[in-house]
């Protein structure tokens, strides 16, 4: 469903971001990316729905060729959902209108038609009671769950999440990451980018590991924390379990 | 000290309101387009528009670094000129206002644009939107409320400054009340009542938008 084939990215002529990156995600799997910061993995992420710009490769998403400049990346955008690091809630408008703003504006749904599918949503993750509060007034896990449900308000085919757990208090994380593996289970595909190896080890399919805008590591979840893997990798892995 | 004589304000109220109503129209009419014009400046040079975003980044800096008493005078004279006809003193002040202040509104709106955070146009444009609504629905709104303290204090200094169309003689709140001044020999009384005025309408103006600033900090 998404294949992204030696993608390139340079942010400065002497910095390259991405080096011939290859990855495919097939519909329904969940595969996580990690790796140290500065990797470019939520570079990568970014350039699955067109975000990010890249200057060499391509990148497809279901029949769509993202690295296509007449692609129309709206309607692209509007069927994959994303979700932030830092929430990026709407802070002028409530936590019910932060999920319908997207089904009226783009999806053209009406107004009752938005609201019920947003309070359907709300109550998924359960925050029915705060539909009517400001982002200002919730906690960064119940901010990242609104967040969830505005990505999963536009019904998209697949969910990319970049480093959804990273910003928020340790008592808060699995709040967050239980809707993704309910979601997971779910059957929705899914690219992560995580250092949550629990979330990796219990949900993934896949875990591949970047280094230096590199893919170093594609292999399947099990393999790859049997530490049968690269040297890097194994490293890196040593590092992030061992606290 | 000569007997100071104030029942010449109440006498002449009715012309005195006249011109006050000339001061207010002319400042909300310079706000209005200057905040509309302002913007459009704005929106070229944060969306990097080839050419247009040069044009407007010239624009402001070249009215920046005018005086605006300057920029009244050359409408006046010049745009009866170019278009071959008069167009009344109301009309050039009016422009003249407009272009000015949509140079300093524009580096105001800018800067608060600039000061939402750039994951707020991702998080819009994930969710489909487009770049003209994510910045009408999320980016624009939230920029305005950063900046309403900053566009109401230039909104102040417009509101003193339109007493420049003095040079231009449209009978504004200071030039009625120079009429009157000279007609009924109460200069002293006339003035002192102007400068009442304007103090304690720009004061309360100012003491309003300390309180909403405080507001909007919490």
């Amino acid at each position: 469903m998404i294949a992204l084939s030696g993608v390139d990215k340079w942010y400065t002529r002497q910095f390259q971001v991405l080096k011939d990156c290859s990855l495919s995600i097939d519909k329904g799997e969940v595969v996580v990316v990690c790796g140290p910061s500065g990797s470019g993995k939520s570079t990568l992420i970014k350039t699955v729905n067109g975000l990010e710009p890249i200057d060499g490769g391509e990148i497809r998403v279901g029949d769509t060729l993202v690295s296509d400049r007449k692609t129309d990346l709206d309607a692209l955008r509007s069927r994959i959902g994303m979700v932030f690091q830092n929430f990026e809630l709407f802070p002028h408008r409530t936590t019910l209108q932060n999920v319908t703003m997207g089904q009226i504006k783009v999806l053209k749904r009406s107004e009752d038609e938005a609201v019920a599918k947003a309070e359907a949503l709300l109550e998924r993750v359960e925050l029915s009671a705060h539909a009517n509060k400001y982002p200002s007034q919730l906690s960064g896990g119940q901010q990242q769950r609104v967040a969830i449900a505005r990505a999963l308000a536009m019904d998209p085919m697949a969910m990319l999440f970049d480093e959804p757990t990273s910003a928020l208090d340790p008592e808060m994380i699995n709040e967050v990451l239980d809707v993704m593996v309910q979601l997971a289970r779910e059957g929705m595909t899914m690219m992560v980018v995580t250092h949550e190896m629990g979330f990796a080890r219990t949900v993934a399919d896949r875990v591949v590991f970047m280094d230096e805008g590199r893919i170093i590591e594609d292999a399947p979840t099990a393999t790859f924390f049997e530490a049968q893997g690269s040297e890097r990798a194994q490293l890196f892995l040593s590092k992030i379990l061992s606290h | 000290m000569t007997d100071l004589d104030f029942s010449v304000i109440g006498a002449n109220a009715d012309l005195l309101w006249d011109g006050m109503q000339m001061t207010l129209l002319l400042t909300v009419l310079g706000i209005v387009g200057g905040i509309l014009l302002g913007t459009v400046l704005a929106m070229l040079r944060i969306a990097r528009v080839p050419v247009l975003a040069q044009v407007a980044a010239l624009y402001v800096n070249f009215f920046r670094s005018l005086p605006l008493i300057l920029v009244i005078f050359w409408l006046f004279f010049l745009v009866p000129l170019i278009l071959g006809r008069p167009v009344g003193a109301f009309s050039s002040v009016l422009v003249a206002f407009v272009m000015f202040e949509a140079a300093y509104y524009s580096e105001i709106i800018r800067a608060g644009i600039n000061s939402v955070r750039p994951g707020q146009m991702a998080a819009a444009r994930a969710i489909g939107m487009s770049y003209g609504q994510s910045m009408r629905e999320v980016v624009l709104p939230q920029a305005f409320r950063a900046m309403t303290p900053i566009l109401l204090t230039q909104a102040i200094v417009l509101f003193q400054d339109t007493a420049l169309v003095y040079v231009v003689g449209l009978r504004d709140f200071l030039v009625s009340a120079e009429i009157v001044a000279n007609r009924d020999q109460r200069l002293v009384e006339m003035f002192l009542f102007v400068a009442l005025v304007y103090f304690v309408m720009s004061f309360a103006a100012s003491c309003g938008v300390r309180i909403l600033q405080r507001r909007l900090a919490t």
